[in-house]
């Protein structure tokens, strides 16, 4: 439990006071979103891994409700409630309760009960700009209130799915490595199985249905299957449509008369995916592979380089960043830039402060299009035992 | 102090029947106590053990709070409830009754799904067309999401459902199920199928004596303990 004795609790506020008063400071507004929420928008964005991590509940009227499990989607709703408008630019902070359920028990690095203070930036188009501004004003609220050893890891989804946008294979394998991109097992097996057996994605269904389809147009292709159920005698039932299937099993059976995914291309997403080092070495590396595999990326890198620039220019400390291309795996709903900062004085699973860019999330509660959004958040205990020793 | 050993039989149905049976067989005759609706007894020739009836949800609970040292099971019910499982409880004997699988099954007319990640394909496909993530009903929430960790699958939704699951796809209510089967014989009436090989089959479970891990066991509980099993390994 967060906050289990008195002398915590103050200890807590105080720091709380003082991250707030940096963050107003520099022009971010403070916002206290409900605790209670939505649980389906939790559940959509999150997926299901988290349900089981988040508490939720059911009200008298059959609604599914959550406690909060972080402070970012309710400072989404509470924008998009505000403004109803992509375009909309707002700076947001806020230090609130957020309640995760601990598989392996709450302890003081990870209470059930947690408070986070964060910042959320909607509707700058300078990335770039914006990115360094967040990670620059976390940096000087973790060091004013007295952390002094750090490390900060970085990463970028974005630059692993421009990598795939360039392949030349089809557009199914291409998401379906994204998607699994968070996965790094169900992502080997993956590629793996593209790039050594694609026609293996057809067992079990019947050869004189394959040989059918594959000299069908799409128009035929639906009165094949209607046709197949048909004979078979097989109900059609459900919420998936016959066009739906049949537009399925049509990219399936393309797909097998595919080649593999070339070994060099395997080497290469295996190569990048290996990329872990300081910023700028990376930044180096990553130029050298793709010249070497002759692919155009220099979008994405010159977006990388712009953004190390930038960080130049707020003032970050170069030396004290890693950029890792594993990084951000394990988080869904980031969609480029993401960072962590670690301390040498707890475990390397447990950062003290992260955060990223994540322009879909708005589309979540309500918004048609994206949004841009960068922010941040502190883990409030994990930083108030660091900074003041295992003496709570 | 109390020295008893205590243990958890379910109170009702066909699987409170069997366990009575499956113990009557190896020499274990378990007796109510007082009313034939009551909720205690006691197994005829053991002292300091009470037989405790209580439902078989509430046995799984009990275990890990530690109300009883055993409990009479079924591994579905102790994987779904329990996190952590291997830790909190021991599995002593399989009982060679109740057995029934938890499977994964979609509409028999998916002739483009036979894996799970024919599912994931689906889901993507489905998404596109529908706006919103696949719907998976069951009542085993924890089994579900496992599997599908275990897949790769994260694009899908739980529709929690306490009973005839199986009409879900039909009514429109889910997509597709994960729920309980012995024959298989439901699923096929309600035009669903399980998914092939592994892929279809989370767990086959049957009932099982376990203990628990989290209760405090003294010497004279572990030999109450060793009687019983003693008496299954005569068998």
């Amino acid at each position: 439990m967060s906050a289990e004795t008195a002398r915590k609790f103050q200890a807590l506020e105080d720091q709380a006071r003082n991250i707030l008063n940096i963050f107003c400071t520099a022009h971010y507004e403070a916002v206290a979103p409900s605790i209670i929420q939505p649980a389906d928008i939790f559940l959509d964005v999150v997926g299901e891994d988290l349900r089981n991590r988040t508490y939720v509940f059911t009200d008298p009227e059959g609604a599914e409700l959550c406690l909060r499990p972080d402070l970012t989607v309710p400072t989404c709703r509470l924008h998009w409630q505000r403004y109803n408008s992509t375009s909309a630019t707002r700076r947001y902070c806020y230090n609130g309760s957020a309640f995760r359920f601990q598989p392996t028990g709450s302890a003081s690095t990870n209470p059930r009960e947690f408070r986070q203070a964060g910042i959320e930036y909607f509707g700058s188009k300078q990335y770039e700009v914006a990115e360094s501004e967040i990670l620059a004003l976390i940096i000087k609220t973790l060091k004013s209130v007295g952390l002094q050893d750090f490390e900060i890891r970085i990463g970028d989804v974005g630059i692993f799915d421009t990598l795939l946008n360039t392949l030349d294979i089809p557009a199914r394998w291409r998401q379906r490595l994204k998607m699994q991109f968070c996965r790094p097992n169900a992502f080997r097996t993956a590629l793996e199985e593209l790039s050594s057996r694609p026609a293996a994605v057809l067992p079990g269904v019947p050869e004189d249905l394959i040989r059918d389809l594959s000299n069908a147009k799409s128009s035929t292709a639906e009165q094949i299957i209607f046709d197949y159920l048909g004979h078979h005698k097989i109900e059609f039932i459900g919420a998936r449509t016959i066009s739906e299937i049949a537009q399925n099993l049509t990219a399936m059976v393309e797909d097998a008369k595919r080649d593999p995914i070339s070994v060099t291309t395997r080497e290469l997403l295996e190569a990048y995916l290996d990329v872990e080092a300081p910023v700028r070495a990376a930044g180096a590396r990553m130029r050298d592979l793709l010249q070497a595999s002759g692919l155009s990326l220099s979008g994405a890198l010159d977006i990388y380089d712009r953004r190390i620039k930038n960080f130049t220019a707020a003032g970050i400390d170069l030396s004290k960043l890693y950029f890792s291309a594993n990084f951000g795996r394990r988080l869904e709903y980031y969609t480029g830039f993401v960072f962590e900062v670690h301390s040498p004085s707890i475990d390397a699973d447990t950062p003290i402060a992260g955060g990223g860019r994540y322009d879909k999330l708005m589309r979540a509660v309500g918004a048609t299009a994206d949004v841009p959004a960068v922010g941040a958040m502190i883990h409030t205990e994990r930083l108030l035992h660091v900074v003041e020793g295992n003496l709570l | 102090m109390n020295k008893n050993l205590v243990i958890g039989v379910p109170s009702k149905g066909r699987l409170s029947e069997q366990t009575c049976e499956a113990f009557a067989k190896v020499g274990l005759h378990i007796l109510k106590i007082g009313s034939k609706r009551g909720y205690r007894g006691e197994i005829e020739g053991i002292i300091n053990l009470e037989v405790s009836f209580i439902s078989a949800a509430e046995i799984a609970n009990s275990l890990i709070t530690g109300r009883i040292h055993l409990g009479v099971i079924g591994e579905d019910l102790i994987r779904e409830e329990i996190i952590g499982a291997n830790d909190r409880v021991k599995f002593l004997r399989k009982l060679n009754f109740g057995h029934a699988d938890v499977v994964v099954a979609v509409p028999d007319c998916w002739i483009d799904v036979r894996r799970m990640r024919d599912v994931e394909s689906a889901a993507q496909t489905y998404r596109r067309h529908h706006h919103r993530r696949i719907r998976v009903a069951t009542k085993y929430m924890n089994l579900t999401r496992q599997h599908f960790i275990h897949h790769g699958i994260s694009d899908y939704r739980i529709v929690e459902s306490l009973g005839a699951t199986e009409g879900t796809p039909t009514s429109g209510k889910a997509d597709m199920i994960v729920d309980i089967t012995s024959t298989g014989e439901t699923l096929k009436a309600n035009n669903l199928r399980i998914l092939d090989g592994n892929d279809g089959v989370i767990l086959r479970s049957e009932a099982n004596l376990v203990a628990s891990n989290t209760i405090k066991w003294i010497p004279e509980t572990r030999e109450i303990e060793n009687e019983i099993l003693s008496q299954f390994d005569l068998k």
